[in-house]
């Protein structure tokens, strides 16, 4: 046994405390006076204390292990919020109110588009009310002329349109569309009153009808020519008609030398024309007719559309071949022509007739 | 009461930290697992604690300045913040929570203690059998040399002694070198 190792058998003693109090004293001088030894004392001092304390706190562990399984044996501890520590558990109500303010959002918005649509639907409506006005209206016009049956049912003899003397002996001009199914026919003015017409021919491929007055009555020279030679585009132009009881003025000018879609028998002009202006007489600065009003496009504004009189004259012509009773002289003079509108107007409306339609259902 | 245990705890009465023990875990359980931690979070830091708290106790300069429940909770909620800042969890100030307690004096302390723990368990591990146990048996389990050397077969007590002694110095030696 060396000497370290004695020392070693000291040191162990004196830190258990069994050292004979003599040799501890002896052991705490030389600490005292020799630092090397002091320090190799203390050294081993703490080795022996850390070993001490690990011990202890070993054997704690373990106790507190049994503890706590004991603990967990005996009642099983139930966290007031039962978590497993994950992040899920964690962020649940903030997940729960970014998920509340997404769906608010979402069904708001959808709440508001709905509106918004409902609103935009609405206008739509609206509006295709009007168009539907409108193109009731247009029906209306053409089946004034052309006299449907819905027309008739509701309201029969009662649907109008617009017609002009193109001969002296009582031959008029309508639209074909005025008078087709018609039972009966009559013409008025407030000039001449009232006739009965009937349809002497027809031509529904360029809307062009002609009338015959049943009683022959000759009216007198026609002031006004019909127009051999198409007008020309940007032509101040003018209308009568009777789109109410009363005789209707309307001016304008040729927009178009075709009609609706592109159609070579009909002028596109910018005069305000209404239901009930099918069949009116469309003329120019002379006096003399250049067309006959058949109808509008709906969704454009200000856009008629009337029959070219060249093609008048043609389907005119083809009634002449046929064998009439009464023959059907065309107007060779226009009188008219040095006259002011007012006086040109003031003429013509003595040859511009109300067409009225009569149906019997 | 608080008195009463720990003069208890200071004799190291078993059946007194048994019931403490048991007294204050939900306590430290709802404090970790409602702040996303586990079951086993919890125990572990709170044995951490109640260590902390029973190796206070046994010094003798100790005196309790609040209750032994705001102490442990303290301890708790400040290693609890310590671990979810090492998971990047936690970035508030830990150091500027509850100073009131010294806490901080605790901490280091605790960490000191954990520390030397973790050392001599290495060194312990690094000596192997039967140094270890012989080491062990003498200066913690208390044995004496007569009993070591009954326990490993010596023929004598010397022997033992001088085994005992070489241990020591390799013992001395991994404890020391990671210090």
């Amino acid at each position: 046994m060396n000497s370290e190792q004695t020392l070693y058998e000291w040191i162990d003693l004196y830190a258990k405390g069994k050292l004979p109090a003599d040799e501890t004293v002896a052991l705490e001088q030389r600490m005292h006076t020799d630092s090397e030894f002091r320090h190799k004392v203390e050294q081993q001092l703490k080795l022996i204390k850390a070993l001490h304390e690990y011990g202890e706190r070993r054997e704690l562990k373990t106790n507190l292990d049994d503890i706590h399984a004991e603990l967990e044996k005996e009642t099983p501890v139930v966290p007031i919020h039962k978590t497993t520590g994950s992040t899920w558990k964690k962020y649940w109500p903030m997940t729960a109110v970014a998920a509340s303010v997404a769906l608010i959002s979402i069904v708001g918005t959808l709440f508001m588009t709905r509106d918004l649509e409902t609103k935009q639907t609405a206008y739509y409506k609206e509006l295709r009310r009007n168009v539907d006005q409108i193109k009731k209206s247009q029906s209306i016009m053409m089946k004034d002329i052309a006299a449907t049956k819905e027309k008739g049912k509701i309201l029969p003899g009662n649907y109008a349109g617009t017609g002009f003397l193109i001969s002296a002996n009582g031959y008029l001009a309508t639209s074909y569309h005025v008078v087709k199914d018609a039972d009966s026919i009559y013409i008025e003015n407030s000039t001449y009153g009232s006739f009965k017409a009937s349809v002497v021919s027809s031509d529904p491929a360029n809307d062009v009808s002609i009338l015959k007055i049943d009683s022959i009555r000759l009216i007198g020279a026609i002031p006004f020519t019909i127009a051999k030679v198409e007008a020309n585009l940007a032509e101040d132009v003018y209308t009568l008609g009777f789109p109410r009881e009363d005789i209707v003025f309307g001016e304008g000018s040729v927009s178009a030398l075709t009609g609706y879609k592109q159609n070579p028998n009909a002028y596109q002009i910018s005069v305000p024309v209404n239901p009930g202006n099918s069949g009116g007489p469309l003329l120019n600065n002379k006096g003399d007719l250049i067309g006959m009003i058949s109808g509008i496009q709906t969704e454009t504004t200000g856009a008629a559309f009337a029959i070219k009189s060249t093609k008048l004259l043609n389907v005119i012509d083809s009634v002449k071949t046929d064998s009439l009773l009464v023959p059907l002289i065309l107007p060779k003079q226009n009188s008219l022509k040095n006259s002011s509108r007012v006086q040109q107007v003031k003429q013509w409306t003595d040859y511009v007739f109300i067409v009225r339609i009569y149906k019997n259902n | 009461m608080d008195e009463l245990i720990v003069s208890e705890i200071r004799k190291k009465n078993e059946v007194v930290l048994r019931e403490l023990y048991k007294m204050h875990f939900p306590m430290v359980m709802n404090l970790v697992c409602s702040n996303s931690g586990t079951e086993q979070e919890a125990k572990d830091i709170y044995q951490e604690a109640v260590i902390a708290f029973y190796e206070r106790v046994q010094q003798e300069h100790f005196r309790l300045t609040c209750r032994i429940k705001t102490f442990l909770y303290a301890i708790c909620r400040r290693l609890w913040l310590k671990r979810l800042s090492e998971k990047k969890r936690f970035h508030g100030n830990i150091d500027e929570t509850e100073t009131f307690l010294q806490i901080d004096d605790v901490m280091l302390d605790m960490d000191e203690r954990e520390k030397q723990f973790s050392q001599m368990s290495k060194a312990l591990d690094g000596l192997g059998e039967p140094c270890r146990s012989i080491i062990e048996d003498f200066y913690i389990r208390d044995l004496s040399m007569e009993a070591i050397r009954d326990k490993f077969g010596y023929t004598n007590a010397d022997n033992a002694k001088n085994q005992k002694y070489k241990c020591l110095q390799r013992l001395k030696k991994l404890f020391f070198e990671n210090t």
